[in-house]
């Protein structure tokens, strides 16, 4: 099979999607002939026209109305945020309004609109435009979340959230655009809400997601060196979580290492810990769930704190290490 | 939390009880009500009760310690909770429980960092527990490999895995086996996969202790319990009061006759036969109502004059002998003191009196009438300073009036304590309890 970038993947599936249904179509700034702020949409204004791939003013609320009030008129608008740390200056026309008029018109409006927006640290883009917002989305109910880890989950995880007729946020992290894996040409859809086993292991579980699953799996090799099992589960979808993969990985293994680059503090691994501890998991468990996730600081501008302010390959293996110390 | 368990104070006067028994055994689960231990006072031995459900925890006292009344002499909790080592120390100055003293502190702060526990619970993860539970391991007896003794999954299949090549005993087994000197080892477990269960040491036993008879060893008992009670009082009464006896024959003919003709009345009230010793307790109580100098406690250097009449009647019981006491005889009437002097008999031969219905007898009455007995020396119970001894009633030729005549005659005894009374004052009570049972219409008066 053939190996595409994340970003190429992305590329493709809105692609596809756009050359069969007419409703979907693009919005955000400096799509076009610019091809957005990491070049996700070059070269797709050439084939599918300005109408429908739409440059907008520099104002991500004004982006987000217009695809909430074109998703309830009949439309499958996908916007792009250039920075997921934006997302906040949507987040009315996100949380008071795409989240909610499906829910307060009885099912008789939807809206089915897919926010794509890259997010992550490890660009030297500071703390302005490094964050890791998720958990934010997921607390909204009425908002689904995605974050895929490679170009496969992408493409088959987006192509699900455009036909989804609810609004989406799909979060690409920007280390993974050029990330290359194997992806089918024809369209696929990844159903939301179901997780991924990354690697299958025997000693400890590793939940993981976006670029914390490609750390993990590099942790994971480490730690086979020294006979350590390491399985791990991305996933994949925050909202919504399958939680019944990530119970039955714990059961198995009887540990678990919950990894996110988001702050830790308030982070979604605190939901994913707490469902562990709430589940028939607990019983099989043999030691303290453990949470790795970014510290409380804004990312530093500074390459080597940016690095130290999230979560790294040696952070990693050195929590397992210490989960499965009584192995 | 794990609860205390007392040494309780039943009266005012009690400051040591003797532990008698435990009724539990540590590992046994007690309910709330329960017997859970015996203990002695000076005057009673009684079952105290369990004030909490769990587990008793801790004995911290064994068979015939005397412990200070308030004294925490053991503990109920939850399975595994820990407890301490050595018994808490009563404050305010009272005395030391018994055994040794070692310093506590330390070592059991140690003890529990290495028993993973702390507060009373286990530290396990719940894989460990899970196992545990399943395989009915007691958490408590394994050890942790995880920090500060946390017991892993780990530890506990090591630990069953060394068990399955023992031979099992359950923790109470194993204790009462070790109690009754029996090796369980070499028992036949009746519990899950041969496991050696409280039940097969209790049946193991009587078959051992019957081993032991054929031996024919002399059988030599320990003074314990209420026979440890009755000696101390009555060395005591017998070697600090100077004791002198009087006797004096009664003739019992109208008492004989005023007891049949009450007998239907008293049995319609009360449901009870009136006694010899019920008229006793009545004319006894009337002459002493009339002599105040007798009706008296010795304490220390201070003679006490009571109020009432209580008048405590010895009853023989199991290994020992205890006087319950009627109280307030000056104001009842024979058919009141026959049925209280029923219900006290009664109940002091099961052993389920109060302790304040044994307590503040100002004059007692030892009757040892019903067997063939003319006249004996009764030993004085302290604090009061006389006792009267009734023996048999026997048919004798008397002279009255000139002649020879057949009588019934009851010989009644007075010891007193002549610290207190002289001989003079102590004959004319005995004259008087003579005069009012000779006339029994006395006791109206």
């Amino acid at each position: 099979m053939r190996e595409i970038t994340y970003l190429e993947a992305v590329r493709e599936a809105m692609s596809q999607e756009m050359r069969k249904n007419q409703d979907v179509y693009l919005l955000g700034e400096d799509i076009g002939v610019y091809g957005g702020a990491f070049g996700v949409t070059r070269g797709m204004i050439e084939e599918f026209g300005p109408e429908r791939v739409r440059n907008t003013p520099i104002s991500e609320a004004a982006i987000a109305g217009a695809a909430v009030g074109s998703a309830l008129t009949g439309m499958r608008p996908i916007l792009e945020l250039q920075f997921s740390d934006f997302i906040t200056i949507a987040m009315d026309q996100l949380v008071n309004q795409a989240a909610k008029l499906r829910y307060m018109y009885g099912g008789k409006g939807k809206v089915p609109m897919v926010v794509r927006t890259p997010a992550g640290s490890g660009t030297g883009a500071a703390a302005q435009h490094s964050q890791s917002l998720e958990a934010w989305m997921a607390h909204i109910p009425g908002l689904k979340v995605v974050q895929p880890s490679t170009a496969y989950d992408a493409k088959g995880l987006l192509k699900a959230a455009i036909d989804d007729d609810n609004p989406v946020i799909f979060y690409e992290h920007k280390l993974l655009y050029k990330m290359k894996s194997h992806v089918p040409e024809e369209p696929y859809s990844i159903p939301l809400g179901k997780a991924d086993m990354k690697r299958e292991g025997k000693d400890v579980t590793i939940v993981a997601t976006a670029m914390m699953v490609h750390k993990a799996l590099e942790a994971a090799k480490e730690l086979e060196k020294e006979g350590i099992d390491v399985e791990i589960v991305d996933p994949r979808t925050l909202v919504p979580l399958d939680e019944e993969t990530i119970v039955e990985s714990v059961k198995k293994t009887g540990r678990v290492v919950v990894v996110h680059e988001a702050v830790k503090r308030g982070g979604y691994g605190g939901e994913i810990a707490s469902i562990i501890a709430e589940s028939e998991a607990f019983d099989y468990l043999d030691a303290p769930i453990k949470r790795l996730g970014g510290l409380p600081v804004p990312i530093p501008y500074n390459p080597n704190l940016e690095k130290a302010a999230v979560p790294q390959v040696p952070d990693i293996i050195k929590a397992v290490k210490e989960t499965v110390q009584f192995k | 939390m794990a609860k205390e368990i007392f040494m309780p104070k039943l009266s005012s006067t009690m400051e040591v009880g003797t532990l008698l028994q435990w009724l539990k055994e540590e590992g046994e689960p007690v309910d709330i009500g329960e017997p859970l231990f015996e203990i002695m006072t000076d005057k009673i031995n009684i079952e105290v009760e369990a004030y909490d459900r769990g587990i008793l925890l801790k004995k911290y006292f064994q068979a015939d310690d005397q412990v200070p009344v308030n004294q925490v002499i053991g503990y109920i909790g939850e399975r595994g909770e820990a407890v301490p080592e050595e018994p808490p120390i009563l404050s305010e100055g009272a005395t030391e429980p018994s055994g040794q003293k070692t310093e506590p502190s330390a070592i059991s702060e140690d003890a529990v960092e290495g028993k993973s526990n702390e507060n009373g619970k286990v530290r396990a993860t719940p894989a460990a527990r899970r196992l545990a539970k399943e395989a009915q391991a007691d958490l408590q007896s394994i050890l942790g490999s995880g920090p500060k003794g946390r017991i892993h999954l780990k530890d506990v299949q090591q630990y069953l895995e060394t068990e399955k090549e023992q031979p099992k005993a359950s923790p109470l087994a194993r204790k009462m086996a070790e109690r009754e000197n029996i090796d369980w080892k070499t028992l036949q477990g009746s519990g899950a996969g041969g496991k050696v269960m409280s039940r097969d040491v209790i049946h193991a036993v009587p078959a051992q202790a019957s081993g032991q008879k054929q031996e024919q060893h002399e059988v030599r008992k320990k003074l314990s319990g209420l026979r440890k009670v009755v000696a101390d009082r009555m060395v005591q009464s017998a070697f600090t009061a100077p004791h002198v006896t009087l006797t004096s024959d009664v003739d019992m003919t109208k008492a004989i006759e005023m007891r049949i003709a009450l007998l239907p009345t008293v049995e319609t009230q009360t449901g009870f036969r009136l006694t010899y010793t019920d008229i006793l307790i009545k004319a006894v109580g009337t002459a002493l109502s009339r002599f105040p100098e007798v009706n008296v406690h010795l304490e220390h250097d201070e003679i006490i004059y009571k109020k009432n009449v209580n008048v405590g009647v010895a009853v023989a019981v199991q290994d020992g002998l205890i006087v319950p006491v009627i109280k307030q005889v000056e104001q009842k009437g024979l058919a009141a003191i026959c049925a209280e002097a029923k219900d006290l008999s009664k109940r002091a031969r099961e052993q389920k009196l109060r302790p304040d219905e044994l307590e503040g007898s100002t004059f007692t009455i030892s009757n040892l009438g019903m067997y063939p007995i003319d006249a004996f020396t009764p030993i004085i119970n302290q604090p009061e300073i006389a006792i009267l001894g009734v023996g048999r009633t026997q048919e004798k030729p008397v002279v009255v009036n000139g002649e020879i005549a057949i009588r019934p005659i009851m010989t009644v005894s007075l010891s007193f304590d002549h610290r207190v009374i002289d001989g003079a004052p102590a004959a004319e009570f005995l004259a008087e309890v003579k005069r009012i049972l000779e006339n029994p219409y006395e006791m109206i008066l």
